[in-house]
């Protein structure tokens, strides 16, 4: 014989005593917006971090008729041999031990290029060497690198990022204390309507607590079963926000990407292939993504808790 | 035992009005007791004070041998109240649970193997005539079925003490005649019953002492 009973252990269907649909809805859009300002907050700090600390240690040195020969200085008839860009390599080739030399390719050049020149490898301008220097952590670049290059081989500039590097670092510093401000009023607000929520929900079924209290159930067993009610719809709720998020958040990383590579032989004008983009994810962002539904759990939960609590305080 | 002495209560601290005043009585166990008066006068009010749903502003009460003040441990007041069966004026039920799982509240809030409150509230139900109704919601029934509910939650788990205020208003005189004679039945088994009423002629067929009420006050305590 089929049994009567609801089957839960204690027959509270709370769906039932619960109006679910307003909090679920109202964490959701809660969370959906914690995880844009989570994510716009990770990429303000990835930015900035990137701009601060790369920026200075980068140096793009650009050769202009790379592949003459030095222009010949009496002294060194074997030099002569040499372009203009192997010298200004054999130059840098002094610097520090740990420093990074790289010639892009014609291959690299050319897919830099593209985006504004076409298809640069067939133009007819006369193209530049481009070395990218990399210096190791903490290394500045001799103060008077640019001279002795520019008397060596004539037409060499040296872009010294460190230069622009102070103001970005201050600029990407406000980018972040603007998000971390983002960041701490939208989790103030979220906190602030999951529980206003919470509240309006349980005022409806005070009757109910008052039931259960007059049957002689106890306090923590009447928050408690509140409570996991609650917690568990704000965790739905938390779910269904932070995966809507994923949407926009996915499609802002794509579009983002080419910008956000740290040397030029590693940017490319294209976009990542949609399979590689959860590598590209920042892994402290995904961290704080997954926590959201968590975080929105308990705040429902700690809500009712408290509320409960004070209310059967009220009853003897 | 229920003992009380110079009780009163007010329902709001610095209310002037006690709601009752000045309660001095005690009931046996196993003592039946009519709680009589005329509307208003304080018979609801002072079975919120037996059922501890409100604790008395003077005086002393004493409930099953325990003390029963603003002293006593939160934790003494809940295992009271769960020896305690009250049947409410206005049913007091869960509207989103069906009659069975109503009637098993008391009992899954004592923890009973789930097997064994199928068996007592099946029983109970089918005692009551509800024997069909059991998937019924408690919304969807009419008075007398509230009625006959909320009496099978207050007598399922064999408590020391029934209370119960206006219990047969809803129901049909051969209902009711079966409801007090199961009460009779229950206080020569040793429950301490309270019974509510202003049907008189209940109150002759089942000739029990009788508290009564007017205004507040206690002008025939039931000796
Ligand atoms: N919720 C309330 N707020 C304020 N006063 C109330 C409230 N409920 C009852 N009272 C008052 O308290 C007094 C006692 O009411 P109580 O309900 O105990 O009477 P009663 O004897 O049960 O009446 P009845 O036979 O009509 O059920 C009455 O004067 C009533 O007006
Ligand atoms: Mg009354």
């Amino acid at each position: 014989m089929a049994l009567p009973f609801s089957g839960r252990k204690d027959g509270l269907s709370l769906s039932e005593a619960l109006p679910d649909r307003s909090l679920f809805i109202l964490v959701a859009m809660m969370s959906f917006l914690a995880a844009l300002t989570l994510t716009g907050a990770t990429g303000a700090r990835t930015l900035s971090s990137r701009w601060a600390g790369g920026a200075a240690q980068l140096l793009t040195i650009q050769v202009s008729d790379p592949d003459q020969p030095l222009a010949g200085t009496a002294k060194a008839e074997k030099n002569a041999q040499k372009s203009r860009a192997d010298a200004v390599l054999a130059d840098l080739a002094t610097l520090p031990v740990g420093t990074q030399v790289h010639r892009l390719t014609q291959e690299e050049l050319a897919r830099l290029l593209t985006p504004w020149l076409g298809d640069a490898g067939k133009t007819a301008l006369p193209l530049p060497a481009v070395i990218e220097v990399r210096l190791a952590e903490g290394q500045e670049a001799p103060t008077d690198l640019e001279k002795t290059l520019d008397t060596h081989v004539p037409g060499t500039v040296v872009e010294h990022n460190a230069e622009w590097s102070t103001r970005l670092r201050a600029l990407a510093q406000s980018l972040l204390a603007c998000a971390a401000l983002a960041l701490v009023t939208v989790g103030g607000i979220a906190t602030m309507i999951t529980a206003l929520a919470t509240k309006a929900g349980l005022s409806t079924r005070r009757d109910i607590i008052e039931i259960l209290h007059g049957l002689g159930a106890t306090d923590s067993y009447i928050a408690g079963r509140f409570a996991g009610r609650t917690g568990g719809l704000a965790l739905g709720g938390g779910l269904l926000g932070t995966l809507l998020a994923m949407a926009p958040l996915l499609l802002l990383f794509r579009m983002a990407a080419p910008f956000s590579a740290s040397t030029l032989q590693a940017a490319t004008p294209a976009m990542p292939d949609w399979r590689t983009l959860p590598d590209l994810l920042p892994g402290d962002m995904l961290t704080g993504l997954a926590a959201l539904p968590f975080v929105a759990a308990f705040i429902g939960w700690a809500t009712t808790q408290v509320m409960v609590r004070i209310w059967l305080r009220r009853m003897p | 035992m229920i003992r009380l002495s110079n009780v009163s209560w007010r329902r709001e601290r610095k209310a002037n009005a006690p709601v009752l005043s000045n309660l001095s009585f005690s009931v046996p166990q196993g003592g039946f007791r009519w709680l009589l008066g005329p509307s208003g006068a304080g018979k609801t009010s002072l079975l919120s004070l037996l059922h501890v749903e409100n604790l008395p502003s003077d005086g002393t009460l004493c409930l099953l041998d325990k003390d029963v003040t603003a002293q006593t441990p939160r934790s003494v007041l809940v295992r009271l109240r769960q020896r305690i069966g009250m049947v409410h004026q206005n049913f007091r039920l869960m509207p989103g649970l069906s009659v069975a799982d109503n009637v098993a509240l008391p009992l899954r809030l004592q923890y009973r193997p789930e097997d064994e409150i199928t068996d007592e509230v099946q029983a109970i139900l089918k005692w009551v005539g509800l024997g069909d109704r059991l998937d019924a919601r408690a919304s969807r029934l009419s008075g007398g079925e509230q009625q006959r509910t909320a009496i099978a939650r207050a007598i399922v788990h064999r408590p020391g003490l029934i209370l119960a205020d206006e219990p047969t208003n809803a129901l049909e005189e051969p209902q009711a005649h079966k409801l007090l004679d199961m009460f009779s039945e229950l206080s020569s088994m040793g429950t301490t019953v309270i019974v509510a009423t202003h049907n008189e002629a209940l109150v002759r067929r089942l000739p029990r002492p009788a508290l009564v009420l007017e205004r507040g006050r206690l002008v025939q305590d039931g000796t």
